[in-house]
Order: C-alpha cells, then structure tokens, then sequence
C-alpha cells in the first residue's frame, strides 16, 4: 500500500472524515466515565477537600497544552522542511485546539489557586511559562492570519512554532528549578504516584478522553483547511488565468 | 454509589466554575467548527451555481470576501 498517497490534502480529505468519528465517540464515553470516577469514585483529599476535583480536568488540560504544541512543532518543522503542504495544515490545525486547552489550564489552575493558596494569580514560574505558552499560540494564530499566501503564512509559523518549543521543558521543570508556588508533580514517568489509585485512574481517563477530542475536533478542523486553501488555490489559478 | 454533595464541602463554585468553563470551551470549539463547515458548504454550493453562469457574470469568491469580480 502506498502511505505517502495521503499526504495529498485532497487524497487525506475523505480519510480524516472516516476517522473522526472513532476518535469522537469514544471520547464522549471516556469522558462520561472519567467525570463519573472523579466525582462518585474518588474519595475527598485529606489536604485539599474537594477542591481538588478540579485537577481532573486541570492536569490533563495542562498536558495537553504543552504536548499539542509540541506536536504542532513538529508538523510545522516537517511541512518547513519537505514543503508537505498538509503537514503545514495540520500544525495550523492544531494550534486553536491546544490554545484552548493551554487557557483552560489556566482558567482552572486559578479556580484551583484561589480557595487552596489564597490567590487567583501568582507570577510563579509555572504559571507564567503557562502564560508564555499560550501567547506562542496566539502568535502563531495571529502571525498565520496576517499573512495571505498560504505557504509564506506556513512557513513563518514554523519559525516561531520551533523556537517556542524551548519554553515546554521550561513548563514542565520549572517546579523543580525554582522554588515554584505551584505544587511539584503527581505523576512520573519513573516511579509511584503520590496520589490514590482512583484519583489516579480519574486523572488518566480524563487524559485519554482528552487526547481523543484533541485527534477528532483537530482532524475536523484540518478539513476545513484543506476545503478552504484547495478551494482557494484553484480560484485563484482561474482568476489568475 | 454515593453522590457527591454538591457544596464540594464549600468549595463548589472553584470546582463547577472550573467544570463549567471546561464545558463552554469544548462547546464553542465544536459549535465555531460546525459554523465554518457549514459557511464552507455553502460557499461550495455557490461556486458550483456560479459555474452555470455565463462566465462574465461569474462571481469569484475568495477567502473572507464576497467582491464580486467578473473574469
């Protein structure tokens, strides 16, 4: 089979569409099963009381802000470098997507920051790199928008996607090099979990249910894409003709 | 199971202010994507009329602007 057919935005098109909805699906049930554990399984924190439920949507939304810009980099470096045009489309596609989840973390973290330190906002290392991450969004979003040819557009949004990957470890071990207010992590790649076995399913879960609307709602918005530069490209050979 | 008491032990309106903010944002993604599918369709749906028009009269839409230009 040849993969590499599908790197044509029009070959991809009728692809995406037959994806979206295993991705959809299973992350509206996966999500319908993670709240249910957060809220009737998990029992209340000794610490934090109930406040604490909001990590559930808190953390994964925060994982997801750095890991889809991560992702968005990559694509946009690939679509930079072999001149894939869909690849350039799928970095564009992702950015709304981890831009939202980048402001829900915040949002959330300071829903959490209020009745647990006493304060909605901290210009503490993580929540300002946090706040850097997503004005990167933004200026990758804006810097697209400003731009009329679609190529140029992606090509500048690669420069500032990749430089801007330097502030993602930043986020994730800013707690450890400075003497942050935000709590140090809860779960490590090596090593136990400081936290209970169905606070922890919860969070995972609500993980999962994440990535899978972030692959659905990102695969949709990438349609769109590939419509409206296709649609473009041919309008403008004509006009041009 | 046991529902959870809805005050969150005082702490309610932090955790469904979180919860509903969640909602609203997941909401908005999906109902601004289906705004632009449809807007899409719709400009296809023209573009395909359009090509049944003699091509003097033919209207070009390119993107965010409906100038009519005649080619």
């Amino acid at each position: 089979m040849k993969l590499y057919k599908y790197a044509s935005p029009a070959m991809f098109y009728p692809v995406a569409g037959k994806m979206i909805p295993w991705f959809a699906i299973p992350a509206a049930l996966l999500f319908a099963v993670g709240l249910y554990v957060g809220f009737f399984v998990a029992p209340t924190d000794f610490q934090q009381g109930d406040a604490y439920r909001i990590m559930f949507i808190h953390v994964p939304a925060a994982w997801m802000g750095m890991f889809l810009y991560v992702l968005m980099a990559i694509y946009a470096g690939i679509g930079w470098a072999f001149n894939a045009r869909l690849s350039s489309m799928m970095a564009s596609a992702i950015a709304v997507t981890g831009a939202m989840f980048t402001l829900l973390s915040l949002v959330t973290g300071a829903f959490w920051g209020k009745p647990t330190w006493g304060t909605w906002w901290a210009w503490d290392a993580r929540m300002t790199s946090t706040l850097i991450l997503l004005f990167l969004y933004a200026g990758f979003i804006a810097l697209q928008a400003a731009i009329d040819d679609p190529r140029r557009a992606d090509r500048a949004g690669a420069v500032l996607a990749i430089v801007g990957v330097i502030n993602v470890p930043i986020i994730y071990f800013s707690v450890q090099w400075w003497n942050t207010l935000h709590q140090g992590a809860t779960i490590r790649l090596l090593g136990k979990p400081s936290i209970a076995a169905p606070m922890l399913t919860a969070l995972l879960i609500m993980l999962a249910a994440c990535w899978l609307y972030s692959v659905a709602i990102v695969l949709v918005r990438l349609r769109c894409i590939i419509l409206e530069r296709e649609q473009n490209a041919s309008r403008l050979a004509e006009v041009n003709a | 199971m046991n529902w959870p008491d809805l005050s969150m032990g005082g702490y309610g309106f932090y955790v469904w202010g979180s919860y509903l903010f969640a909602l609203v944002a997941i909401v908005w993604e999906v109902l601004s994507l289906r705004h632009r599918k449809k807007a899409l369709a719709n400009e296809a749906r023209r573009a395909v009329a359009d090509d049944d028009r003699p091509a003097a009269v033919r209207t070009t839409v390119l993107r965010g602007s409906t100038n009519e230009t005649t080619s």
